[in-house]
């Protein structure tokens, strides 16, 4: 049936949870494609026939004749024909396009959650284009942020208490922040700025702790 | 905060000056901006002259922070001082960010809506061009390259459709809860004129964001 694999694909992106990304599914993505390939193809035969139609149509109509009604019934057929190809291009073409798109929004709403290097087990779920696509979107808000000279990406909670306590998951050594130079060593437990924190969080480099 | 802290002494006495004063200071309206732009389904107006505002102040207050700890003053006041630069930083942050989301979202509507672009700053122009550009690239790669040529628009379904039939705008017909802090009287919710609501003052209402949209871009009433 036509528009069935297009449907699938769109059906997986509605299924996922929101944000949520799997694994790129280039398999059906492939086949919706090839099945609008197919549509063209028997869009074109068609649509030169009704034009063959239509030219001995309008031949006819300057002898005052009307078509032959075998005539008149096959241009009715390919009409219809075309039309239903034409708008399953249509359909496949919103599916692909709103399976690409809505990812994309998922791709850029990582760019707000994690630091510019996406983690491997999220890369290996992006087309190779999407890889494409969220190094240039990070590169244009990196832009805007520094044209303003302010970070957007820290702040993404409001604030309670200017520090907060957490927890260095990685050695990261000594690093001068704002108010202090602190040892970043492995499971230390710390009192940072928040502003501080938030960079190493957002990389995975250390977590909040609550409470 | 300059100016709340002048006012503090005089509290008492002069309760309602106080609280029409306090609700004109930046850092009020900088909430109210940012309530506004989280609420409203459209991207509204740059504050620029306000951001502006609040970026001078961040800055002294930054300075006065700054200050503070190197003359080894108050620990408590220091905290005090920073925990309001703070929430200022992140209202600042938010409201920015909130816009970017938006015009990620809507920005091939915000292209050919002249209105809207010109809602813009300079540098989310800028942004903006460069997130279409992002898009379309990514959208050609991946899909639209492979399409026969009649369908290549990322705007239009094919090229028989007459307008751009494929662009993802905002819904104004979303309800959104607003208040007024002044008597508005009726007003009408729809062109017919059948339905009309009384605005009062402080009062909490439901109402769809279409029909108070120039409400909100006039700033008479909030968006909460």
């Amino acid at each position: 049936m036509y528009g069935k694999k297009g449907s699938e694909l769109v059906r997986e992106l509605a299924s996922s949870e929101p944000g949520q990304l799997s694994a790129f599914n280039n398999d059906l993505f492939a086949q919706v494609i090839e099945e609008c390939t197919g549509h063209l193809l028997h869009l074109g035969p068609l649509i030169r026939k009704i034009e063959q139609i239509k030219k001995i149509e309008e031949v006819k109509k300057l002898n005052n004749q009307e078509l032959e009604e075998s005539d008149k019934a096959t241009l009715k057929a390919h009409n219809s024909g075309a039309l239903v190809h034409h708008l399953s291009l249509l359909r496949n073409k919103r599916c692909l396009m709103a399976y690409v798109y809505n990812r994309a929004e998922a791709i850029r709403s990582l760019g707000w959650a994690i630091d510019r290097v996406l983690p491997e087990e999220i890369e290996e779920k992006l087309s190779s284009s999407e890889k494409e696509y969220f190094k240039n979107h990070a590169a244009s808000l990196q832009s805007y942020m520094s044209e303003l000279d302010l970070d957007l990406a820290v702040d993404m909670v409001p604030p309670k208490d200017p520090y907060i306590k957490v927890r260095v998951l990685e050695d990261i050594g000594n690093v001068v922040l704002s108010d202090q130079s602190a040892n970043l060593a492995c499971h230390a437990i710390l009192f940072l700025r928040r502003t501080d924190a938030e960079h190493y969080i957002s990389q995975g480099l250390m977590e909040e702790l609550n409470g | 905060m300059e100016s709340g802290a002048g006012e503090r002494s005089s509290q008492y006495s002069e309760m309602d000056d106080y609280e029409s004063l306090i609700s004109t200071t930046d850092a009020e309206l900088l909430k109210r901006a940012w309530q506004n732009e989280k609420a409203a389904p459209q991207i509204l107006r740059f504050e620029a002259a306000l951001v502006q505002r609040s970026r001078e102040q961040i800055q002294l207050m930054e300075e006065t922070v700054e200050e503070y700890t190197r003359n080894g003053s108050d620990p408590l006041t220091v905290s005090l001082y920073q925990m309001d630069l703070d929430r200022t930083l992140f209202l600042l942050r938010s409201y920015l960010r909130t816009r970017l989301q938006k015009i990620e979202k809507y920005m091939f509507h915000i292209q050919k809506t002249t209105e809207l672009w010109n809602r813009l700053s300079r540098p989310e122009q800028k942004f903006m061009g460069r997130c279409i550009e992002d898009m379309e690239q990514h959208l050609d790669q991946s899909v639209l390259s492979k399409l026969p040529s009649s369908y290549k628009s990322h705007l239009k379904q094919s090229s028989s459709s007459e307008e751009d039939d494929m662009v993802p705008e905002p819904q104004l017909d979303t309800y959104v809860i607003c208040r007024s802090n002044r008597f508005l009287g009726a007003f009408q919710l729809d062109d017919s004129g059948e339905e009309t609501v009384n605005i009062e003052a402080d009062d909490l209402y439901a109402l769809p964001y279409k029909s108070i949209k120039p409400l909100v871009e006039t700033g008479q009433i909030d968006l909460v």
